[in-house]
């Protein structure tokens, strides 16, 4: 008499046969649910926009940062709804600034991805595709790989660390914001699978990030912690503190969102070096050191990984800033030329072009050679190499002074200096004590005449433009506060007028990077 | 044995079948969803559903209470109920007056009717001849007398009132539908009143320092209305941005806007700012309170295919033929190249393109109240379908809109300023005293037209105990200033304005 009877036996069988299937259910839907990949793209031309497919591409695609970076749709949809007291402005998500195109869904630089559930993560565009308008009622301009001038990225990353914090970010209250907009197909399992994993999980995770943000919140004396303010990051410390994981220090060096068009110019000589102060050797690591800090982990596939940065390379390289879209008076632009051979040619079209001229020289703010060092740098290899990536790198090394900057599509890169603190090329042109103290960066009507954009109350009043919409949609900017000093680089500011209006004529034609040898 | 196993069955009974039953009866109760329906398609566009009372429906007999609870708070301008917002009603075949007034819709949904605006609120009202003909409703018009805004304020008011109640709101219904039952009295309406007040008070948080009784009658704030649905925080609009209201639009010949002499589909809306037609509907439904999950499309649909060839009914007074024949020359000459080549021809060069708005030069707050952030914002809306915005575009100025019907759309220009067409071919006196200028202040809300000057008779203050609202020319949003000079036609001979005039009677 054994106790595996046939009938217990058979018992075992159809119990065993039930929980497998209700596993392979369950594991069907863990996997549906949570981590089925559908795949993006194709990416058409925006024939009206006149964008090629790589530029849509480089635009909506996605880098691979939804995975882990990446916030559920739903999420991202209603924070600017129920949060609209922590936005930097009254209109929404467009509140940051970002480039939005109309008729798109999302800001450009924000890609979706399902990956189980719709995500929501960034990609290279939000912080490098401008915005200009030839005036204020004209047509606004999308310049993909330009340097983006208007987004207030501190902001954005304070709005989700905030909104973390907030006791309205519960389940309940996110779901009934969801359940005015959401779509027929949104099905009580979505809701379910929101109010108990999603939300709660990406609070969590926002929450997370508060600790490795702690410096933006910062505010205590003696020094003066000032905003970033729009289309300015504290690039290095981002590195510093998000890929290596050092400990806080006191400084702060937000500087200009760069424009990333014509890439290949670094190749021609091998002094070059990229970023602001050199940091970085070429634009291979750079792309991929700013990638990661998209995708805040090592990559999912680090051969996926690197055909995304050798296909954004490609792009960079060729892809040209557009021409001045006003018009340009031939002669006095060749007067220009002379003047600019005389004056500006030794750094800026020579063997000089792209390599670090020592800040006793340049006299520009040093802040933001203080947020870098050879130590750091040395960490931030050795993380990359531990996600198992081969690159040129960071330069091991102390910054001692700042890129003598390639002219190509110069116009467009207002405000100037390495951090953005003087407004137009006109006002660059000027002794250091006598350019603009205070005013406005952020808004993108361009300013024909002085060379940059709307960013002074007498620029506005001169092109009608609305100096309450110049306000609204700016921030201010202190040249008193720290990181902000636009001294130095006094060059040229003693010219004779005629000499300077010339000068200028002559920097709206350049589009192509001037020859470096 | 035996008696075990009967308990046994007797206490499943028990455990199951009287939960089973009462699920049964609940779901009953509380499960249909069903809209009163129409096969007339003009009483389905009056009275049916958009599918917004799932979302913003008002239960029926709280409908019926809130006028006699909140009486003190309704304009005191000599209208009962709900007509004291303009809002009209309709008899039936035997005479006697309708239950629900046109535009109000009606759906069983949640176990309780539940009544909310629908498109003809806004694109219905009536028209009389003369004082002494009876009122006519005519749909598709623009709701010259309903006053959207004093409706609004009504409820963001009787929201915060402490007579929000359920008691309050139980023994009204009591005295007026009879006796309730106690799942009614105790659970139904008191959860119904709760809920209620919840989303009026989201409502009047979100307008925020929008000010709906400054619009009056025949207008709403669309822009501002839109911002607040999308949870713009609207405290720190700036000043210029806040208070921008057009008149309600006519909403006959759709098809025809589909197309222009460019071959590209006309810009709708005042400022011209989207030229899709069904998304532009989808976008105006959001009043109705169809949200993505809960609008009919179905039912919509139906509204849409009609408007596609909806007619304004011709002019119903005499038309002087050798008048409007000469008037026909002056138009073809003045007019209609922005405002096409008749009422029924829309062709003409610039015919749903916009113009400028300091070329125009008419009242600038309802195109600032258009923004960039908003146009970008709206492209949110419907995500995750197939009806997802995308065609609106920030323009620099206001539409050319063709003219049908234009002898039931006064008063004219997009805020509504000018309360005659015939007073629209004289200057306004912004730019230098005119000896014969347009009206500063006139009447709006009354149902009479004009049979000399074209639009609704804008200098009666009263009739029959009924006040009108006095429009001031003078305020923000109000003003009657551009759509003027030798090119707008204001400096031709008296003649010709009048044969204009005459002319577009026809339309």
């Amino acid at each position: 008499m054994t106790f595996w009877t046939p009938a217990r036996r058979r018992k075992l069988k159809i119990a065993a046969a039930v929980l497998l299937v209700i596993a392979a259910l369950g594991a069907w839907f863990a996997w549906y649910e949570f981590f089925r990949e559908v795949p993006e793209g194709p990416w058409d031309a925006d024939v009206a926009n006149g964008h090629s497919a790589a530029d849509v591409r480089f635009m909506y695609g996605s880098i691979g940062a939804e995975r882990d970076a990446g916030i559920p749709y739903w999420i991202v949809y209603v924070l600017p709804r129920v949060f609209p007291d922590k936005l930097p402005g009254p209109n929404g998500l467009a509140s940051f600034g970002l480039p939005w195109e109309e008729g798109k869904e999302l800001p450009v630089g924000f890609t979706t991805k399902v990956i189980g559930f719709k995500r929501v993560a960034q990609n290279c565009a939000a912080c490098h595709t401008e915005t200009y308008r030839t005036g204020p009622k004209a047509n606004r301009a999308f310049v993909p790989a330009g340097g983006d001038h208007t987004f207030d990225l501190e902001a954005f990353f304070r709005f989700l660390v905030d909104c973390a914090k907030d006791p309205r970010f519960n389940s309940s209250r996110l779901i009934s914001e969801i359940e005015l907009s959401r779509p027929p197909d949104f099905t009580w399992v979505d809701s379910l699978v929101y109010r108990f994993v999603l939300i709660p999980i990406t609070r969590q995770r926002l929450l997370a990030r508060e600790a490795k943000f702690a410096w933006i919140y910062r505010h205590d004396p003696p020094r003066d912690w000032p905003d970033w303010g729009r289309g300015r990051d504290d690039a290095m410390n981002l590195t510093k503190y998000f890929l290596t994981t050092s400990p806080l220090d006191d400084t702060l060096g937000p500087t200009d969102m760069p424009a990333l068009w014509d890439l290949r110019k670094y190749q021609g000589n091998p002094g070059t070096r990229m970023n602001l102060a050199g940091d970085s050797w070429d634009a291979n690591s750079v792309i991929i050191d700013s990638a990661l800090g998209l995708l805040s982990a090592a990559p999912p596939s680090n051969e996926k990984f690197l055909d995304e940065v050798h296909w954004l390379n490609r792009y960079l390289d060729d892809r040209p800033p557009p021409a001045f879209p006003f018009p340009i008076d031939p002669a006095q632009a060749g007067a220009g030329r002379q003047v600019f051979d005389a004056n500006c040619a030794s750094c800026h079209a020579s063997a000089r072009t792209g390599t670090v001229v020592p800040v006793e020289e340049v006299g520009t703010d040093r802040e933001r050679l203080h947020s870098w060092n050879k130590d750091a740098a040395v960490r931030a290899n050795e993380a990359v190499k531990a996600f198992g990536i081969d690159r040129k790198g960071l330069v091991e090394a102390d910054p001692t002074g700042y890129v003598a900057t390639f002219l190509d599509g110069i116009w467009l890169r207002a405000p100037y200096l390495h951090n953005g603190s003087v407004p137009t090329l006109r006002d660059l042109l000027t002794p250091a004590s006598q350019r603009p103290q205070v005013f406005y960066r952020g808004y993108d009507v361009y300013d024909p005449q002085d060379v940059g954009f709307v960013a002074l109350e007498q620029q506005a009043s001169r092109l009608g433009v609305s100096w309450a919409d110049v306000t609204g949609h700016g921030s201010r900017f202190d040249v008193r506060l720290r990181s902000c000093g636009n001294q130095g680089h006094e060059f040229g500011v003693n010219l004779p007028a005629a000499d300077k209006a010339a000068l200028l004529e002559y920097l709206k034609t350049i589009v192509k990077p001037l020859p470096n040898w | 044995m035996n008696l075990w196993r009967r308990r046994f069955w007797i206490l499943v009974a028990i455990v199951v079948g009287v939960p089973l039953v009462i699920a049964i009866l609940l779901a009953m109760r509380f499960l249909p969803d069903r809209p009163v329906t129409y096969a007339n398609i003009e009483d389905h566009f009056k009275y049916g559903s958009t599918g917004g009372e799932r979302n913003a429906g008002f239960p029926y007999w709280i409908w019926k209470a809130m006028p006699v609870i909140f009486k003190d708070y309704l304009p005191r301008n000599g209208g009962q109920g709900y007509e004291a917002f303009g809002m009209v009603y309709e008899t039936d075949g035997r005479g006697n007056r309708k239950d629900l007034p046109v535009g109000v819709m009606k759906r069983r949904n949640l176990g309780i009717d539940r009544v909310f605006v629908n498109c003809a609120a806004c694109h219905a009202t009536t028209v009389r001849e003369a004082p002494d003909k009876p009122p006519r409703v005519i749909v598709g018009m623009p709701a010259a007398r309903f006053d959207l805004g004093g409706f609004e304020q009504f409820l963001f008011d009787i929201a915060v009132d402490e007579r929000f109640r359920a008691a309050v709101f139980v023994a009204e219904i009591e005295r007026q539908a009879g006796s309730l039952g106690p799942l009614d009295r105790y659970v139904v309406y008191p959860l119904a009143v709760e809920i209620m007040r919840g989303q009026l008070l989201m409502l009047r948080h979100r307008f925020g320092p929008v000010r709906p009784d400054l619009w009056g009658p025949g207008r709403v704030d669309t822009w501002n209305a839109a911002k607040a649905g999308l949870n713009f925080d609207m405290g720190r609009l700036p000043a210029h941005e806040l208070l921008g209201p057009s008149d309600f639009p006519s909403i006959w010949n759709q098809r025809q806007r589909k197309h222009r002499d460019d071959g590209k589909p006309m810009q709708l809306h005042w400022v011209g700012n989207n030229d899709e037609v069904n998304e532009r509907n989808l976008s105006a439904a959001f009043g109705t309170g169809a949200t993505p999950s809960t609008v009919d499309h179905a039912a919509i649909g139906r509204i849409q295919d009609w408007l596609l060839d909806a007619q304004p009914p011709a002019y119903p007074l005499p038309i002087d033929k050798t008048l409007a024949a000469r008037g026909a020359a002056v138009y073809k000459q003045y007019c209609a190249d922005c405002h096409g080549a008749s009422g029924q021809d829309f062709s003409g060069r610039y015919v749903g393109h916009v113009t400028d708005v300091d070329l125009v030069g008419t009242d600038r707050d309802n195109f600032d109240t258009y923004t960039y952030d908003l146009a970008v914002s709206q492209d949110t809306n419907y995500a995750g379908t197939p009806y997802r915005f995308t065609h609106f575009r920030k323009t620099n100025g206001y539409a050319n809109l063709p003219l049908d019907g234009i002898w039931l759309r006064g008063p004219y220009l997009h805020n509504g300023s000018v309360p005659t067409l015939r007073d629209l071919l004289e200057p306004s006196g912004c730019r230098g005293p005119a000896a014969v200028a347009r009206p500063v202040t006139f009447y709006r809300g009354y149902d009479v037209i004009d049979p000399a000057r074209v639009g609704f008779i804008g200098t009666v203050a009263q009739e029959n105990g009924r006040t009108f609202y006095l429009y001031d020319t003078r305020q923000d949003g109000k003003h009657n200033c551009g759509h003027e000079g030798k090119i707008y036609g204001t400096e031709l001979p008296p003649a010709d304005k009048d044969a204009i005039v005459e002319y577009l009677k026809t339309f």
